[in-house]
């Protein structure tokens, strides 16, 4: 191909030339590491630096000592690799997800395309560079923005998912339509993650679905809120903040239906719901029919608390919109992922403003 | 202590009701449906989308798992799926979604489990009255390999047949076990022998279903639950000795023996949960209409070999409320004059006698006698 090229460029400018010429350079670099897939076919999912790995205690010099003590100590260690952090497993199955689409699809660009957003200071990238080296990973694209917004960048790289410890930037985000969630340093009990198959876990209302249904649940309580379900069930329920993030991973998993690969699809999703099956399960599972989404599993719990089910699960991370249940999953070692996104945000386990035994949501 | 009351009085036949309980125990509005079993399988009922929704305020109707008596089901004892069955076997998966969003609207009949969970639902209505903050209720989930898109199917039928199931988990082809777990089950029933083993190796009591056409009618008023003993109730160990000793050999070992307790069975535990709801009607002075009743029927004799079966029960602080000891006499003609909606045994043999006879009854597949069925048959269990 390279010589085609050089025939056809004879003719052309000097310019043409060197340009030809660098990319038969780096086409015929024998790099191990493939190029990183151009950002409107991939799904991007854009990971903070304190997500990725765990820099707790550097944070807390940081907020003790301040920012030039804290860019000193980064250098001093640049070369003493970050701990792994709360998305680490995630972007580990990621990884995986892509090296069976690539043996599958060799020249496809559908593929998960990780992107390091962080706050930091450029001179700490060593630092990161260093580590995503040491642990094998696969992170081409950084943007380290110092300070500022990284909502503007998020949509240059047409995010599907970002993922960060700050509340107040996921939220930002989630206002501009980009699915985005807040993840916390998981509790003490780890569980064994699977390497070979990426999991993720959904709530439904006000994650997948907006949260219409919610304002219902808590303004008039549960039996209007069946009855609305029932009445409403053909209806199609609003869009939530990672309704597109699901159709994305879909979108992938249909590629391995294709080539016959549906019972070692290495991505599976589950949908855990506090909704009651037989009185407001048909209008979420109608819902995701109309949308032409498809989800592995679904689990009604009707008000039990999911942290025991999502511990069988062990997905590599599971959102919800109600913290309470956020804590309910890291008490049991999953990993958790809050969307800060509806009426939920409101209401709080300790400061409930209706009766704190009704924890049956929907 | 081995009377046997076959009260007729108590059997009310799905005919003879006008109404249809409803848990809050206000009789349905004008849209409410009377289960006609003949209706059903003659021509193909489509779902009421004008049904009112189930109330659930005033009352607990989401226990917790840790306090209610969580029994989980399959979609296939709990309606009878043959037809959709051999979609799958000869179609494949795709086909077989395909025919299940066809017939959405259609609602399965019930399968064997059916009338269980209806009086299992009767008797939660019973304990909400006499205890309303309380959660030790029974709590029925659907434990499911079905894809999610098969649910729509399964919530319409449930809510034709006007039962609360509220709590699923479609698992879309990976194993079940796993949850029953989560969800501290107290009893898993399935169609799938596997999935039985695999549940009983973790320590859940299971049985497995079958589907039986005759079906005799069960009372509607009261949960009875049959058990075997030996194997079910008690470990095998007794089963052991009697099949390798013979006959005298062990009823002079259950005579030797007689202080010393059996170990416990597979089901021992549910027996233990239902006997706590038990005692909690007893306490509030219901202990003659109690709408739980269980009974012992067992293939061993009475005097050679009774005494330690009861003085273990004795033990363990369970009562059952009846006991029969049949010392060898086929286990059907006694079961069709109790009417349980369930009957738990461990060898297939008593099972087959007790369906033949229209019982409903559920394999236990635990201890020396299932390598005995191995043994004889390969057509015994899946």
């Amino acid at each position: 191909m390279s010589e085609l090229k050089q025939t056809t460029l004879a003719t052309d400018a000097g310019a043409e030339k060197d340009w030809a010429a660098a990319i038969a350079f780096y086409d015929n670099l024998k790099t191990k590491i493939p190029r990183p897939p151009k950002p409107q076919y991939a799904v991007t999912i854009a990971v903070s630096s304190r997500t990725l790995f765990n820099m707790d205690a550097e944070g807390k010099i940081y907020e003790e000592e301040g920012v030039e003590q804290y860019v000193a100590y980064q250098e001093q260690h640049e070369t003493e690799p970050l701990k792994q952090g709360v998305a680490f497993p995630l972007v580990k199955a990621l990884m995986t997800v892509n090296a069976r689409l690539r043996h599958l699809y060799p020249d496809s660009e559908e593929l998960f395309d990780i992107v390091l957003m962080t706050n930091n200071h450029a001179q700490v990238g060593v630092r990161l560079i260093n580590s995503i080296n040491h642990y094998g990973l696969t992170i081409e694209r950084f943007c380290m923005t110092g300070g500022k917004s990284p909502i503007g960048y998020l949509k240059a790289y047409m995010t599907n998912l970002y993922l960060s410890k700050d509340g107040k930037k996921v939220t930002e985000a989630i206002e501009e339509g980009i699915a985005a969630a807040t993840m916390f340093t998981a509790g003490n009990v780890e569980n064994q993650l699977s390497d070979t198959q990426l999991r993720v876990a959904f709530d439904g209302d006000a994650v997948l679905f907006s949260d219409e249904s919610e304002i219902i649940a808590k303004s008039k309580g549960l039996d209007s809120f069946f009855e609305h379900e029932k009445l409403f069930e053909n209806k199609p329920l609003a869009q939530g903040p990672l309704k597109c993030f699901l159709e994305a991973l879909g979108k992938l998993q249909r590629k391995f239906y294709a080539k016959n690969e549906r019972m070692t699809c290495p991505i599976r999703t589950y949908l855990v719901t506090a909704r009651s099956a037989a009185s407001s399960g048909a209008r979420v599972l109608k819902t995701l029919r109309s949308w032409g989404l498809e989800i592995d599993e679904a689990l009604f719990l009707a008000g039990a608390p999911k942290g025991p089910l999502l511990q069988k699960i062990r997905p590599h991370i599971f959102f919800d919109d109600q913290m309470f249940h956020i804590e309910g999953a890291k008490e049991l070692g999953t990993i958790a992922a809050h969307v800060p996104y509806g009426i939920g945000q409101k209401y709080d386990k300790g400061k409930l403003i209706e009766q704190p035994a009704k924890d049956t949501k929907h | 202590m081995f009377r046997m009351s076959w009260d007729p009085v108590q059997f009310i036949t799905w005919k003879d009701m006008s109404v249809i309980a409803s848990p809050n125990g206000d009789s349905r509005g004008p849209d409410k449906k009377e289960f006609d079993p003949q209706s059903l399988s003659t021509k193909p009922v489509l779902v009421s989308s004008q049904r009112r929704a189930r109330k659930v305020e005033g009352g607990i109707f989401f226990p917790k798992p840790e306090n209610a008596v969580t029994i989980a089901l399959s979609s296939r004892v709990l309606f009878r799926t043959e037809t959709e069955q051999k979609v799958f076997e000869q179609r494949g998966v795709e086909e077989y979604i395909q025919y299940q969003v066809e017939h959405e609207n259609e609602p399965f009949t019930p399968g064997p489990a059916f009338s269980f969970v209806k009086a299992l639902e009767e008797v939660n209505t019973r304990l909400r009255e006499l205890y309303p903050e309380s959660e030790e209720l029974f709590d029925i989930v659907l434990v499911t390999y079905n894809h999610a898109t098969v649910g729509v199917r399964l919530i319409n039928t449930i809510n034709h047949h006007n039962l609360f199931i509220e709590r699923f988990c479609m698992t879309g082809g990976s194993s079940p076990i796993g949850y029953l777990k989560a969800w501290q089950t107290n009893l898993y029933l399935s169609a799938d022998a596997e999935k039985v083993r695999e549940a009983l190796a973790e320590g859940i009591a299971a049985a497995t279903m079958f589907m039986s056409d005759k079906l005799t009618e069960v009372s509607e008023k009261q949960l009875r639950v049959a058990f075997d003993g030996d194997a079910v109730l008690f470990s095998d160990e007794s089963e052991r000795i009697f099949k390798s000793h013979g006959l005298d050999g062990f009823f002079q070992h259950e005579r030797d023996n007689e202080d010393i307790l059996l170990d416990r069975g597979p089901l021992k535990d549910f027996l233990a949960s239902l006997g706590k709801l038990q005692k909690k009607f007893y306490a509030k002075g219901h202990r003659l209409d109690c709408p739980i009743r269980t009974y012992l029927v067992t293939a061993r004799s009475a005097a050679s070999s009774g005494i330690r079966a009861l003085k273990t029960l004795r033990a363990w602080g369970l009562e059952t409320d009846e006991a029969l000891f049949l010392a060898g006499a086929p286990k059907g003609p006694m079961l069709e004059k109790i009417r349980p909606h369930i009957y738990f045994d461990d060898q297939m043999f008593h099972v087959e006698g007790a369906a033949e006879m229209g019982t409903v009854a559920a394999h236990v597949p635990y201890g020396i006698a299932q390598k005995h069925q191995q043994q004889k048959s390969s057509n015994s269990g899946k």
